[in-house]
């Protein structure tokens, strides 16, 4: 796909213009369903708008969802930037939730807590780099497809982390909960005051901003850019690919595990069922929708995360089922795919024709 | 079952295919403008121009493939609307495409049913004898040669019984004696009663072979059907709408020292066959050397092992500078020189390497973008815009002027003017002798009169091995027929 | 002893069935050009419509076929945007996975806990008997049959029929194809689908046959194993079913470990092996692959075609 740095005008036009052509392919399947189900598609829509935008606890609801979603949505959008395909990234989060968890609980419980949290933020990354740097080195070493090891070790990873609070990491006194003991507060992401809204907000907001600039005023960025551009290229301007391809994926697998280590000491400060709730794979959506854009990806974040605060609106009010929010950022996916294939953007065989001349 | 007969008595004084009015454009480029054509059955009707004159265009047209925005085609006297590849097929016109549409993966007898329901290798075998065309059915496309796919591209058209062949440059990629072979099966094939149209922008080739000729100039037919026996001079003046270009004029060499020395070097393709075996030469400061050769005999291999992009299987390099101190202009100027979806300042950048610093100095490769555009008068450019909007020609100079700038001992240059117009051509030639003075330069090309034209000493490069060297003398005529010798692997008559 | 041994084939061979329908399935399309990564969530869809058809009718066959529709309109999905508009293939495999969990998991909600019909298990006569052999391949129920029939049938039409050729030449080189008159859109539009219907049979045997009911997420990763059989296979239908057998086989072990109440191996790694697993079968096909020099993906898979330049 032709995505990746445009100029800034076309960036802006273009993003624009695939943007609301996604939301409006995306509200005409859901009013679709909605009618299905038999619901007015009016209602539903304002509904779910009340739900995510009109209240402060909706708006603090937003933000939970929106700090993950950014930090998983700039892994995927990173990656692609070079032509990788992190669809590991639920695995990646689950690792650094399992890291952080693991660190703030059994390795350095009592440390102060200027020590504690931002030691336990770092290894939340390092867990989620470690996980990653296993489909890069696998596709460095042996040429298998990232797209399938990294996904395939998100159930290894889901099933790792079960196992642990399941066995060795279960609270003693937890009523036989499957869950591990609550964190010690030290490592707790601080909050916006009267919401549940945390740090982790922050830090992706701040790694988004960096990485739009390291992108495109460093040496580093600009590599990345060439070797997604044109493979070709990278190669005959002398750029070490697999080298480059370690060091992204540990990259995106670190901002993953930031998303993980957000959700479990922030939000839930333990790890327990319901923890992988597929924000590694809204983070595709994330990524998508921003147009691997740095800034982008955080705009399409709170636009995901929007829908689905709003669904859970529709749950309370109509009674509908809140996962209606999953299908709807699918579609959203789809009406994107559907902007960029009428603006023809999807590249053809070009090299051929480019080569044929006159 | 290809219904292999030769065409019932054709009448040959009504026009097989005909177009009137034909008009093609890509957004501004018009590609082709009010095109009128006449293919007679029995006759080679040749079509001239030189590279971006519309030759192309008007075939993928006349192909299916492309659709004219304005002007009618008939076939045999009927108006068809909406000619796809299948209708085109289907009303017996046939395409031999330069770059060959064939499957490599698959074999001789598959390409050939994919084309034609019901093909069997017995009908392969005659109708391949029957107009000469040997080859194997069952052996894989990808490991025949450029002359053999030639000959499976031909059965594949008669199979299906097209009475009107199609043949984009077919002699391009081919050696001496393969041409010499391909006229002879178009000899038969016209016998035959099938009508041939032939384009090529080699004048040379047209007079032993061709019937009538027309000739093509930036999209327009700047002459029609004139006996294939002109005078070549006055084609080329109607090809280029001017004198045949001169070359730029050319100081007696003043070799410094040695840049770079290479000692029986051989190496392999990406499929690990051998490429070129045990290549010798020196190189100096103020010197340029053409390796000439048709494409696909080990040049590209040569040249990868020598910029250090691929290694090779034995033999030595000695360069005098640092590991990779080298300006290389790559023949892919699309997806290797350049990147598309970069601005030209960015793309000024993608050689200057990890040595500058962390952050981009976006300030100098504005300023390089900005010297070259002005530098070689590219209009439509500012360093903002992006390298996919510029025509090739433009992109050439443009990549050219980034590695030229570098100033490194060494300049390899690789087909730097394949697919130019004459202008860009010149421009991009007068560099390259402007930049003779500053380092030592090779130039891989396949176009003698470049190699002649720029080059103090020209080797031929023929199945992988130098098959020659010679001093280039200027004004002396033999020496292109020497090279051309060469080239087509007869045999080592040059004199050094 | 060689009665568990028996047991464990019979549910290796059992436990093969999804991953090997999905696999062909995914093979075909890939051998046309088309990688289609959705095909988890066609599973999934396919595997939901089939037990609510069947717990409506009560006719497993009607609901198998509910099951392969479902999966193949999946499929017309993304056959539309990356055949019709020339979207990026991977970009709308993984929306359709996504699209495929989110629509299932919405629309079973009802569903779950309902009972359906299931395919009994049908012993042909005769060979039911043969020692070993007997139970693990002759006593299925009829959708294991039908999927090893299936195997050297796709096999024969890639390798020896017009059709397959047509198919083969899309996938490696479609501007070639296109210029010799395959119809290169219809072909892979056509393999794409023909890729659905198969994962949606693929996930109708699993609530209708393999584990009878439905569950949210319930194939729990068997798309994208199957996905990767197909590049351990290296396109090649009957080792395709190789690789469906190995990891129906890891899979009656864990039953087997579990119903022994052997500790040999903890539970938890016996439910990760499969993928764990299927990630070192990956390495092994492409280190055999380099040394044999053979195993090509589809030379134009994933790039979408276009005539006009």
């Amino acid at each position: 796909m032709s995505l990746g740095s445009r100029g800034r005008t076309a960036f802006a036009s273009g993003a624009v213009l695939s943007t609301s052509l996604a939301l409006f392919f995306a509200l005409a399947v859901g009013a679709i369903m909605f009618a299905c189900l038999g619901a007015d598609p009016l209602r539903a829509y304002a509904v779910m708008a009340r739900g995510a935008l009109c209240s402060g606890y909706a708006l603090g609801e937003l933000l939970v969802k929106a700090a993950p979603l950014i930090l998983t949505g700039l892994a995927v959008a990173l990656a692609r930037t070079m032509l990788l395909w992190n669809i590991g990234c639920e695995g990646q989060f689950v690792m650094g939730a399992t890291a952080s968890a693991g660190f703030a609980l059994y390795l350095a419980p009592d440390w102060p807590a200027a020590a504690l949290l931002p030691a336990t933020v770092l290894v939340g990354a390092a867990g989620g780099a470690l996980w990653a740097l296993i489909p890069a080195g696998l596709k460095n070493r042996f040429r298998v497809s990232e797209i399938l090891s990294s996904l395939l070790l998100n159930y290894v990873a889901i099933l790792y982390m079960e196992h642990l609070y399941y066995g060795p990491w279960r609270n003693p006194q937890g009523f036989g909960f499957p869950g591990t003991a609550t964190l010690p507060q030290a490592a707790w992401l601080p909050t916006l005051p009267g919401s549940r809204a945390h740090l982790g907000l922050v830090l992706g907001l701040g790694l988004a901003a960096a990485l739009f600039v390291a992108l495109r005023r460093t040496r580093w960025g600009y590599e990345v850019r060439v070797m997604g551009l044109a493979p070709k290229a990278a190669a005959y301007a002398g750029m070490n690919l697999p080298r480059q391809t370690l060091t992204v994926m540990a990259l995106s697998g670190a901002l993953a595990g930031l998303a993980g280590m957000g959700e479990v000491c922030g939000v839930q400060h333990l790890l327990q069922d319901g923890l992988a709730q597929g924000y590694g794979y809204q983070g595709i959506i994330a990524a998508f929708l921003g147009r691997l854009n740095p800034l982008g990806v955080v705009l399409a974040a709170l636009l995901l995360a929007a829908v689905m605060v709003g669904g859970q609106g529709l749950q309370v009010e109509l009674g509908l089922p809140s996962s209606i929010s999953v299908i709807l950022t699918a579609a959203l996916l789809f009406g994107f795919l559907a902007a960029e294939g009428l603006k023809g953007l999807g590249p053809a065989l070009k090299t051929r024709a480019a080569q044929g001349g006159g | 079952m290809p219904r292999s007969r030769p065409p019932q008595a054709p009448d040959r004084t009504r026009p097989v295919l005909s177009c009137r009015g034909v008009s093609k454009a890509f957004g501004e480029v018009r590609a082709n403008q009010d095109i009128d054509l006449d293919l007679y059955p029995g006759r080679v009707h040749a079509l001239v121009g030189e590279n971006g004159a519309g030759k192309s265009t008007l075939l993928s047209i006349l192909s299916g493939r492309l659709r004219p925005d304005s002007g009618r085609i008939e076939i045999r006297g009927r108006a068809v609307r909406q000619l796809s590849p299948a209708r085109a097929m289907a009303a017996g016109l046939g395409m031999v495409h330069q770059r060959f549409m064939l499957v490599d993966s698959l074999s001789v007898a598959e390409n050939l049913a994919l084309g034609a329901k019901g093909v069997r290798s017995p009908d392969i075998r005659r109708l391949a004898k029957r107009y000469g065309l040997d080859v194997d059915p069952d052996r894989m496309v990808l490991d025949l040669s450029m002359g053999e796919r030639q000959r499976v591209e031909i059965l594949k058209i008669l199979c299906r019984d097209a009475e009107t062949l199609f043949l984009d440059e077919p002699t391009s990629v081919l050696t001496e004696p393969e041409i010499r072979s391909l006229f002879r099966v178009l000899d038969r094939l016209r016998a035959d009663g099938r009508a041939i149209l032939f384009v090529t922008h080699k004048l040379a080739e047209i007079s032993g072979l061709a019937d009538e000729v027309s000739v093509l100039r930036r999209g327009r037919m700047a002459a029609r059907n004139l006996p294939a026996d002109r005078d070549p001079r006055d084609l080329a003046r109607l090809m280029f709408g001017r004198d045949t270009a001169k070359a730029p004029e050319r100081q007696p060499p003043s070799p410094g020292r040695v840049v770079i020395e290479v000692e029986s070097l051989s190496g392999r393709d990406s499929h690990g066959r051998e490429a070129f075996r045990d290549v010798s030469f020196d190189l100096r400061k103020g010197e340029i050397l053409a390796l000439l050769g048709v494409a696909g005999n080990g040049q590209a291999e040569l040249v990868q092992c020598l910029t250090g992009l691929a290694r090779p299987a034995s033999g030595r390099i000695r360069f005098a500078g640092r590991a990779g101190d080298l300006a290389y202009v790559p023949e892919d100027r699309y997806l290797t020189g350049s990147v598309a979806d970069m601005t030209l300042a960015e793309n000024m950048l993608l050689t200057s390497g990890p040595g500058s610093g962390r952050l981009l100095d976006l300030g100098r490769a504005r300023r390089m973008a900005q010297q070259a555009i002005d530098e070689y008068g590219i209009s439509d450019a500012h360093p903002e815009t992006r390298a996919r909007e510029l025509s090739g020609g433009n992109l050439q100079k443009l990549v050219l002027a980034r590695e030229l700038a570098r100033e490194t001992p060494l300049v390899v240059l690789e087909q730097p003017t394949q697919g130019l117009d004459l202008r860009s051509s010149l421009q991009v030639r007068s560099a390259i002798a402007g930049h003779r003075e500053a380092s030592a330069v090779l130039l891989v090309t396949g176009d003698t009169a470049e190699a002649l034209g720029l080059a103090d000493r020209v080797a031929v490069m023929f199945r992988g091995r130098i098959s020659g060297t010679l001093e280039a003398v200027r004004g002396d005529p033999g020496q292109a027929e020497t090279l051309g010798r060469l080239m087509a692997g007869l045999g080592p008559e040059a004199q050094a | 002893m060689p009665g568990d041994l028996a047991i464990v084939a019979q549910i290796a061979v059992k436990s093969s069935v999804a991953v090997l329908f999905a696999a062909l399935g995914e093979l075909v399309a890939e051998k046309s050009g088309v990688l289609n990564l959705g095909v988890e969530g066609m599973m999934l869809v396919g595997a939901l419509a089939g037990f609510a058809v069947g717990a409506q009718t009560q006719d497993p066959v009607l609901a198998a076929g509910a099951g392969m529709a479902a999966g193949g309109a999946m499929a017309m999905i993304h056959a539309a945007f990356t055949v019709g508009l020339g979207a990026d293939q991977v970009v709308s495999g993984l929306s359709l996975t996504i699209l495929g969990a989110g629509l299932s998991g919405f629309l079973g909600r009802p569903l779950v806990n309902a009972s359906g019909p299931v395919f009994e298990t049908l012993a042909l006569p005769g060979l039911k008997d043969l020692p070993f052999l007997g139970p693990a391949l002759f006593s299925q129920n009829v959708l294991v049959y039908l999927a090893f029939l299936l195997t050297p049938l796709i096999w024969f039409a890639l390798l020896r029929t017009r059709l397959g050729l047509m198919i083969r030449a899309s996938g490696e080189d479609a501007i070639s194809a296109d210029a010799s008159g395959v119809p290169v859109r219809a072909i892979r539009f056509g393999c794409t689908v023909f890729g659905g219907l198969l994962a949606g049979l693929g996930g109708s045997y699993l609530s209708l046959a393999y584990t009878p009911g439905w569950k949210e997420g319930m194939t729990a990763g068997q798309g994208w194993i199957a996905i990767a059989m197909v590049v351990f296979s290296t396109w090649n239908p009957l080792l395709a079913l190789a690789g469906a057998l190995m990891f129906g086989w890891l899979t009656a072990l864990q039953f087997y470990f579990q119903a022994t109440g052997s500790e040999l191996i903890p539970p938890s790694v016996l439910r990760m092996l499969p993928y764990v697993l299927t990630i070192a079968v990956l390495v092994l096909a492409n280190r055999t692959g380099m040394l044999k020099g053979r195993a090509k993906a589809p030379a134009n898979l994933g790039l979408p075609f276009s005539r006009e330049p």
